[in-house]
């Protein structure tokens, strides 16, 4: 297990070399130099080039990418021009919202998509599931600000149950904080349930058909025993793997439900750097977005190897 | 409305007199002390330090107008009347103001505000070391010395009729610091503010809520009347709306590209709709040194084939008001004759045929939604006067530098509502100057420009504007689509909401009915 480990480390850091390079160029590629980004109205030649000069935007790119790599490895990975606030201040201000509000989506996700997987799994073909089935494809198609916006109309300003913006950290009030996290996650978990559903469901389906849940069926075991606990732990490998990759498509759903739903977190400062600019908070924040989710997915495929021992020992 | 601005009037001579607060003696109507309101903002609030965000948005500026103070403040016809100044005099060549402060005021730290404070204010931001992008916008203020504890005096670089008007906006150049405060805190101080406003900040998460709650030693007596004000980033401008709806908001920002939610909160009784017509406009310039701009046909014929209300209609549900001079109802300059050119599109197509050559051009338009509808609209416009325009979507950071290098044949710009239009209308038309865009010479306008600065006399002024009105319309060297409209909605329990000057919501001295 430990050597198993230690491999898949190691092929991380190919990976993260190349997330932290081709986060780099894109900032840099960006138009618009921060130069005269940061003079605005001033911007004149002579004020360019020397500014240029102090941040050591006229050196070549890659000889920047170095520096800048060098900096990130002793934990600076530089200050907003605007607010003066460092990148790692400024995500760890907010990681907690975008964390909880992923956490609630996806526990939601799994709640709607994992009960649905079994009843269709166990009843395949019958009348439920192919309704289902159906409408996972037609929920697979909504987009998530179009949910956002629906479920606002109807829970904010219709029935007036929920909040229809805002945030209140959980250590201030915690049934307020979940009250206002109840329509994003759930705007988020919409868009998640149905990928699970149909991952899990195939899945058992398949299980279903070997020999020893024929076996246990034949020893008289209750059908709800035989689904949750002798076929959803085999079917449930492509679910795991499926989570870890959600969590990239979380992130990006996040970007969107945290802005129409004003809460402050990872994603809407994204958002904000893109809008002022702010391409050292850009740069910052997506490397590490992008390190968290392969780090993420390292995890998922450790919990792999955790669920099924022909992995961790390479026999797969 | 008016009558409340009446009895705030009369609250004020109240006190001049000495008579105190007589705010209990006050009619049913009055404002009424107490209460909280939730502001939804449209960007979240980077800091106040100057020198760290150099200039605020609109944003800030609602956040700073609660905060702090400004020497001068606009009354409700567009005039300077005293806030933390309580007079003041000019030179003759209005090169030099003297201001008079009001004395006993203290910032919210304890430390007391007098003219060395201001001065440090203005000298920590011209300072060259601090390299502050706010010192562009101070350029024309040499230096400002503080004889004494109450007086203040600007020495300008150049003419300045109307300068007190120019001090009243909310900006980081205006509003003062307490000098204590920044230096105590340092780095940070950007996110704690303190001035001498009528609320104080209590607390600020970001990207989330800031609370501010009411002064209570606040110099003017009987304000504010808001126990609370919290302030929220509502990015979304559908779920902003919304949130006002359910309540979790009393008033939020809008503009005129939200046209559908404000026209429904027209119709709502329940919610009152703020307006405000402000001065300038959204504005254009031709490069008249590279063809065919180089020719004045070529630019009256694009100008006139521009019809503005269908535009209007077309990308804001007509709520955008046409524009034919860049000053706009909100100003003081009102012409009988600006010398606008009317829409014609047969002339337009005569000017072009006449011109002879094929017109053909590229337009910047910002890549951002509105910039690329704005450019369709246009281009379409052109092609039926038989020009052909090509839209150029540059980054909206990257404008400025080309404006200035005048790497373009036309590009947007934007006039912003100021209480007087010398500072803009100086540096857009006259010789030499920076943002001078159309790279147009002409010594009549300079002539006319110069004279606008020098004279105190309102009419004469008014009447040297229009003349410039009508000299760059009929040059065509820049043309206005729309004037600048600022849009606030709340509930129509909140009352006492100024004039949404330059775009700022100053909800600092409102009441909840």
């Amino acid at each position: 297990m430990l050597f198993f480990v230690a491999r898949r480390l190691l092929y991380l850091i190919p990976v993260l070399v190349a997330v932290s390079l081709l986060t780099f160029l894109i900032a840099s590629l960006l138009p618009g130099d921060l130069a005269y980004v940061i003079l605005g109205d001033q911007a004149t030649p002579e004020k360019v080039e020397a500014l240029r000069h102090d941040m050591g935007l006229d050196q070549p790119v890659l000889w920047r990418y170095v520096s800048w790599l060098g900096h990130i490895l002793q934990g600076d990975f530089g200050r907003s021009f605007r607010t003066g606030q460092t990148v790692l201040q400024a995500v760890t201000e907010r990681l907690p919202v975008s964390l909880e509000l992923m956490l609630l989506a996806e526990i939601m996700g799994l709640a709607i998509g994992v009960p649905l997987a079994i009843v269709c799994a166990a009843r395949s073909g019958g009348a439920f599931d192919r309704f289902m089935t159906g409408s996972a494809f037609a929920m697979l198609s909504v987009p998530t600000f179009l949910s956002a916006i629906l479920l606002i109309y109807l829970f904010a300003v219709e029935l007036r149950w929920l909040p229809a913006t805002g945030y209140v950290p959980f250590t201030e009030d915690p049934t307020g904080n979940l009250r206002f996290f109840v329509l994003p996650a759930l705007t988020l978990a919409l868009a998640e349930w149905p990928g699970i559903m149909r991952v899990l469901r195939s899945d058992m389906i398949a299980t279903l058909q070997e020999d020893y849940i024929a076996l246990a069926k034949a020893k008289g075991l209750t059908a709800s025993r035989i689904l949750f606990v002798h076929a959803l732990k085999p079917s449930s490998l492509t679910l795991i793997t499926i989570t870890g990759i959600n969590i990239g498509r979380l992130i990006g759903g996040a970007v969107i439900v945290e802005t129409v739903f004003a809460l402050p977190g990872i994603g809407r400062l994204l958002v904000g750097a893109i809008g002022t600019r702010d391409l050292i908070i850009l740069q910052g924040v997506v490397l590490l977005v992008a390190v968290g989710f392969v780090v993420m997915n390292f995890i998922v495929d450790l919990l792999y190897a955790v669920l099924d021992p022909r992995i961790r020992h390479g026999h797969a | 409305m008016k009558a409340a601005i009446g009895s705030n009037a009369l609250a004020r001579i109240f006190l001049v007199a000495g008579f105190g607060v007589a705010l209990s003696a006050a009619p049913v109507s009055a404002q009424k002390q107490g209460g909280s309101i939730t502001v939804g903002l449209e960007l979240d609030i980077p800091g106040f330090d100057p020198l760290k965000v150099g200039v605020y948005d609109t944003s800030a500026e609602t956040a700073a107008a609660a905060i702090f103070d400004t020497l001068v403040t606009l009354d409700d016809k567009g005039q300077p009347v005293p806030k933390l100044a309580q007079s003041w005099t000019h030179s003759d060549d209005y090169k030099t103001w003297t201001f008079k402060l009001r004395q006993g005021v203290k910032f919210h730290d304890g430390t007391p505000f007098n003219a060395e404070a201001a001065k440090a204010n203005f000298d920590r931001q011209k300072d060259p070391a601090n390299k502050c992008r706010c010192a562009f916008y101070i350029a024309g203020i040499h230096d400002v010395q503080a004889p004494d504890e109450s007086t203040l005096v600007y020495n300008l670089t150049d003419p300045a009729v109307n300068f007190p008007a120019l001090l009243t906006i909310q900006s980081s150049n205006n509003v003062i610091h307490s000098p204590t405060a920044w230096k105590t805190k340092g780095d940070d101080y950007n996110r704690n503010p303190v001035g001498t406003g009528p609320y104080i900040l209590k607390s600020w998460t970001a990207g989330d809520r800031m609370v501010l709650e009411k002064n209570p030693d606040y110099w003017n007596k009987g304000h504010p009347y808001l126990d609370r004000i919290v302030l929220k980033p509502l990015p979304d401008a559908q779920s902003r709306f919304a949130s006002l709806q359910s309540g979790e908001a009393d008033i939020v920002w809008d503009d005129e590209y939200d046209a559908d939610n404000i026209q429904k909160a027209q119709k709502d009784s329940k919610m009152t709709v703020h307006t405000y017509a402000g001065s300038g406009a959204q504005v254009y310039a031709f490069n008249t040194k590279t063809p065919p701009f180089d020719d004045v046909r070529v630019r009256q014929a694009l100008v006139m084939a521009i019809d503005r209300k269908k535009m209007s209609q077309a990308i804001t549900n007509g709520l955008a008001r046409p524009a034919s001079n860049p000053y706009g109802d909100g100003s003081w300059v009102k012409c009988k004759d600006d010398g606008a050119l009317p829409y014609d599109i047969e002339k337009a197509k005569a000017l072009i045929k006449d011109y002879g050559k094929p017109v053909e051009f590229k337009m910047i338009v910002t890549a951002t939604p509105r910039g690329r509808t704005i450019g369709q609209v246009l281009q379409q416009f052109w092609k039926q006067a038989g020009a052909n325009m090509e839209i150029e979507q540059i980054d909206q950071a990257t404008v400025v530098p080309r404006a200035f290098m005048r790497q373009f044949q036309l590009t947007p710009w934007r006039i912003v509502d100021l209480a007087d239009p010398d500072p803009q209308m100086y540096a857009n038309f006259h010789t030499g100057s920076p943002v001078a865009l159309a790279n147009y010479s002409n010594p009549e306008l300079d002539q006319l420009l110069e004279h606008a600065r020098t004279t105190g006399e309102i009419d004469k002024r008014a009447e040297n504007y229009c003349a410039v009105s009508r000299l760059v319309n009929e040059q065509a060297i820049w043309f206005w689509t729309f004037q600048n409209t600022y849009y606030a909605i709340s509930t129509s329990k909140l009352k006492g909401l100024p004039k949404i000057y330059h775009g700022v919501i100053d909800v600092s001295d409102t009441w909840l009915e």
